[in-house]
């Protein structure tokens, strides 16, 4: 098997990507074991990662400036060195070992997209604030957060194929299929969303499973009762010297998407790379 | 392993809980079929022998334990219907104790206004968990009346397990799990100051819900529960039971004077208007 996580970023003047995949990197190295622990870093500046101190986190480096923030995500089948990987957004972190998921997907699936997020309380996210594209127009709730393909797969090529031209076309896409509820952008997750449609594969990628499990940390999401601004300003975001992670008062144990940028600071990355080190 | 069922009843001057745990403990004892024992202090076995149900009781209660009455800063409103209401003392600091008193291996601990009126939690004898609380309640109207406060302890914090049934094995783990409730209910403050609720009444509901998740590593667990309890809330009224077991409530669906009539049979019930359950105490303890 050469399996390994893949994270896209391109440099941005408002938030520190790389930083971001750096912490995702490490929090990978300190909770997979052997064989599900690589990462492949695609970045249009290789240069950034020369600051970090244990930039050996990234098993690949891959330098490649075809498209900025979150549109790169959609060439993950061409930008994988791996024969199956899982593509991440940068902004998460590994709190466990989730190989065995892994496992499942090499053995059962091509293509495999989340379809499911939780809360920081581990309640199935029930709100569609942020979906309503999907919902008004009947769109498959996919994340590509968390994306297992493999190399080789036609299913997987003609899927993301369709993504990208999705993306490269956004209006004659929103104005023909999205019409319900038009998006202000159409991003990865709308370009996934719309393409398992069209290709009518959405039994295929994205069946019902138990996991993969992620926190998605969008504040309008978390079961309240009352509107949010951000997270943060209702509950601490608590990492201990063991990388383990509370928010609020719960503890986590699922890949945590914790959308705040600034949620990784130095004191964070210092703990992280603490444990990489002692590992 | 010897099984059965505790409940506490210290009265006050309003709520005479011994009789409300008369009609439970005698309900539990002939639906489950399991022995009961009442746990209550000094004054309140005082007052059963004045009002004529000290003998029933002995006959019900398979022992009774008298334990001093807890010293209790806590008020509640007593709702009886939508208009008539006052705030009285709420003796329940001592549910804790429940470890240490239980006479039994196993043990279900009832609040007094929780009625069994069939064989459901029988099933959970067996269970491998120590502890088991219920995991939430249904309005007997349907979720619309059910608050966000009813299904977590605060506006972000952990989810709310209803200790009006808590089943237990006397172990160390669950010798574990009491004394943590009882050192939530010492550190109250503390606690609500950690978990975001509002500390103004004690109520055992959130005491027990902050041992459990602490106990299962800060998360939570609701797989392994008792089942939810069918409530009716303090602003419905118990109208009348029948011969035949059938509750008659008068239910109050947007909390005003506006009633609609709902009736249950053979179904576990927790009577939240003490009052009327109080004033309906003759039929129901016709049924047991």
């Amino acid at each position: 098997m050469n399996f390994g996580y893949l994270i896209v970023v391109s440099t941005s003047t408002e938030v520190d990507y790389t930083q971001l995949a750096y912490a995702l990197a490490l929090s990978i190295k300190n909770t997979q074991k052997p064989g599900y622990d690589k990462v492949a870093l695609v970045i249009d500046d290789p240069h950034q990662i020369s600051r970090f101190n244990s930039a050996w986190v990234f098993d690949h480096v891959i330098p490649w400036d075809k498209e900025i923030h979150w549109d790169g995500r959609s060439w993950m089948d061409q930008l994988s060195p791996f024969d199956e990987t899982v593509c991440l957004d940068a902004d998460m972190l590994f709190l466990r070992d989730y190989s065995h998921w892994v496992d499942y997907f090499v053995e059962n699936s091509e293509l495999y997209v989340a379809n499911k997020a939780y809360t920081y309380r581990g309640e199935p996210v029930t709100s569609d604030e942020y979906r309503r594209t999907f919902t008004k127009n009947d769109l498959p709730d996919l994340y590509s957060m968390y994306t297992f393909f493999k190399k080789d797969s036609e299913l997987a090529k003609e899927f993301f194929t369709l993504g990208r031209y999705i993306l490269k076309n956004p209006k004659e896409f929103s104005n023909l299929f999205l019409s319900v509820s038009k998006p202000k952008v159409v991003g990865t997750d709308e370009a996934f969303a719309l393409s398992a449609k069209l290709l009518d594969i959405t039994d295929e990628i994205a069946y019902e499973l138990e996991f993969p499990r992620l926190v998605h940390m969008k504040p309008m999401i978390q079961n309240w009762p009352w509107p949010a601004d951000s997270v943060s300003d209702h509950v601490g975001f608590y990492l201990n010297k063991k990388g383990q992670l509370k928010i609020g008062n719960y503890q986590q144990s699922d890949i945590v998407h914790y959308v705040e940028k600034d949620k990784i600071n130095t004191e964070m990355i210092n703990i992280l790379e603490e444990i990489a080190w002692k590992k | 392993m010897k099984k059965g069922a505790l409940i506490f009843a210290h009265n006050n001057r309003d709520v005479d809980y011994a009789l409300m745990s008369l009609i439970s403990g005698g309900l539990a004892k002939k639906h489950l079929g399991i022995p009961v024992t009442l746990v209550t202090d000094e004054t309140t076995l005082a007052w059963m022998k004045q009002s004529n149900i000290h003998q029933r009781s002995t006959e019900v209660f398979e022992n009774i334990i008298t334990v001093e009455k807890p010293v209790t800063e806590n008020q509640r409103r007593l709702w009886d219907g939508v208009e008539l209401n006052k705030v009285v003392p709420f003796a329940n600091a001592n549910r804790a104790s429940a470890y240490d008193i239980t006479p039994y291996d196993r043990t279900l601990l009832l609040d007094s206004d929780f009625l069994i009126f069939s064989n459901r939690l029988n099933e959970f004898w067996d269970s491998e968990e120590d502890v088991l609380i219920a995991d939430s309640m249904n309005d007997i109207y349907g979720p619309s009346r059910v608050g966000y406060h009813d299904k977590y302890i605060s506006d972000t914090g952990i989810h709310m397990f209803w200790a009006t049934t808590v089943m237990f094995t006397k172990n160390e783990y669950s010798r574990e799990f009491f004394n943590l409730v009882n050192f939530v209910r010492s550190n109250y403050q503390y606690y609500g100051d950690l978990f975001r609720f509002n500390t103004q009444q004690y109520r055992n509901d959130i005491a027990f819900s902050i041992a459990k998740h602490i106990m299962n590593g800060f998360e939570t667990d609701r797989t392994t529960a008792l089942p939810a309890l069918l409530t009716t809330i303090d602003k419905d009224i118990l109208h009348s039971v029948d011969s035949n077991g059938k509750l008659t409530f008068l239910v109050s669906p947007m909390f005003d004077s506006n009633m609609c009539a709902a009736a249950i049979k053979n179904t576990d019930v927790h009577v939240m208007n003490k009052q009327s359950l109080i004033r309906n105490a003759d039929a129901l303890l016709e049924l047991i």
